[in-house]
């Protein structure tokens, strides 16, 4: 019950006709499951091009047997890492939807491979289901570190990856809205200056090339993933960009999607050496899941992501200097949280930064209001 | 499982096939533990340790899948005490631990058993 709440939550984020936002909780479940249903139907309209990528035989039937039964996607299959490159190379611009890989294969494994398919510009952003008998924390790190979208654990319940790949389905019809121009531009190194392509202030972003960043959903299915297998302890805490609204406003897509992709990296390049995870959460704010051991000083943090952010030179396209500066917000223990409570933890991380940054705006007012009436 | 054996339609015909593969397998399995076990080197008692984990991981990867549930757990079980060997303090040593041998042993019975079942 606790994954399909998740997935629930995730098909609601991702429908355009719910306005539900990240961190807001939907308590009523058979609400949830009835909406649910709702959606997976209209998504099951569409068909998909799926490579499957396993070295065993079984597992390779299985997913035949199962991607026929569950709808009309076209599934093409592989044996090895060097099997599926060639395939890509092979289909070249008829390019696939999804991926289910196995990570434990002989000679490149499942992470290899995900990089190398996440380093080719037309699957920059295509859902990477891990489909892995391997359900130790390291293994997780590294296939949401390597770009997976989302990790299953053998053997599986038919049910379960179902209910994964309507996820990805929506996914899928995600891709080819607004944001898919801007990458695609970016990956070209165009500029689109298209107002056609806004970038919602609250939607999350994917943003790539930058060490241990992932998108939002996956951070998602990166903390279920964990709580699932009982292998918690870390913690998470948050960075909002402040006055991002006015950011937002000044600036064109492309300039903003630059800008926290800039930011981005500098919070990975501050955060250095330091095992975590974060992801651009939509608002202005990164959320960051950090390994266990490590208790982050926020402020600490806070000084040294505005101090590298000042030494950077960020300007528009007008050649306005731009000098974004961030604030942290509390950090969060996850240890002992499952289900909902973990996504609880996240929404309150980024909650908690956000407040810090109309904090911080709040006391820079009532500074000069302050010297006024003295 | 019980969703897998009502929803996957040719689900018998993969038992099948995984049942016909679990004769190799088990004799793959013995075959490395007992070169792991007759070992000499660190390379031989780990390699053929490491091959052993390979076979037992594609077991644990599907037979639960498949409703052989049991089978699973215990290729999962073994497969983790080869990893967790292999990555200890003696992994630099060539002595393969007799409790892991032992283990591994009666998994290659059950799968034999099922085998002799099912054959």
């Amino acid at each position: 019950m606790e994954t399909i709440c998740r997935i629930n939550l995730h098909f609601l984020l991702n429908c355009p006709k719910l306005a539900i936002f990240p961190g807001m909780i939907v308590f009523n479940l058979s609400e949830l499951l009835r909406l649910m249903r709702g959606v997976q139907t209209e998504l099951e309209t569409g068909k998909m091009k799926i490579l499957a990528v396993d070295d065993d035989p079984i597992i390779v039937e299985l997913l035949t047997q199962f991607v026929g039964a569950i709808g009309d996607h076209e599934l093409c299959t592989a044996y090895s890492g060097q099997d599926a490159l060639r395939v890509l190379e092979e289909n070249g611009a008829d390019t696939f939807d999804c991926f289910m890989l196995d990570i434990q294969m002989p000679g490149m494994d499942g992470i290899e491979l995900t990089r190398k398919i996440r380093s080719m510009s037309r699957y920059l952003d295509t859902p990477v289901l891990m489909l892995t008998a391997m359900s130790e924390k390291r293994y997780i790190d590294a296939a949401f570190s390597a770009g997976a979208t989302d990790y299953v654990t053998k053997p599986f319940e038919v049910s379960e990856l179902k209910a994964r790949i309507g996820l990805v389905e929506g996914l899928v019809k995600a891709r080819q809205t607004r944001t898919k121009k801007i990458f695609a531009a970016k990956a070209l190194g165009e500029i689109p200056a298209s107002p056609n392509t806004a970038i919602e202030l609250h939607a999350p972003l994917s943003i790539y090339d930058v060490d241990h960043v992932i998108d939002y959903l996956a951070m998602e299915n990166y903390v279920a993933q964990l709580s699932r297998n009982a292998l918690f302890g870390s913690s998470t805490f948050a960075f909002t960009v402040r006055q991002i609204e006015d950011l937002h406003e000044s600036t064109s897509p492309f300039e903003f999607y630059s800008m926290i992709s800039d930011v981005a990296e500098i919070i990975s390049d501050t955060l250095a050496g330091k095992q975590f995870l974060m992801s651009y959460a939509g608002s202005g704010t990164f959320v960051c899941v950090t390994e266990s051991g490590w208790r982050p000083d926020p402020v600490q943090l806070m000084d040294s992501v505005n101090l590298s952010l000042a030494q950077t030179e960020l300007y528009d396209n007008q050649g306005r200097r731009l000098q974004p500066r961030v604030s942290t917000g509390d950090v969060i223990r996850m240890i002992w949280k499952t289900g909902n409570s973990v996504m609880e933890a996240l929404a309150s991380a980024h909650a908690s930064a956000e407040q810090a940054s109309h904090h911080f705006e709040k006391s820079q007012n009532d500074f000069w209001y302050m010297g006024q009436t003295a | 499982m019980m969703h897998v054996r009502q929803e996957l339609p040719g689900l018998d015909r993969i038992r099948d096939r995984f049942i016909e593969m679990l004769a190799d397998r088990q004799t793959m399995i013995a075959h490395h533990a007992l070169l792991a076990w007759e070992g000499e080197t660190v390379e031989a008692v780990n390699e053929n340790l490491y091959a052993a984990q390979c076979v037992l991981h594609q077991i644990g990867g599907t037979a639960g899948s498949l409703g052989f549930d049991v089978l699973g757990k215990d290729a999962r079980t073994c497969e983790m005490e080869i990893i967790a060997h292999l990555e200890g303090p003696d992994a630099d040593l060539a002595i393969c631990p007799g409790d892991l041998i032992y283990h591994v042993d009666n998994f290659v019975g059950s799968c034999r058993a099922l085998l002799d079942l099912k054959g």
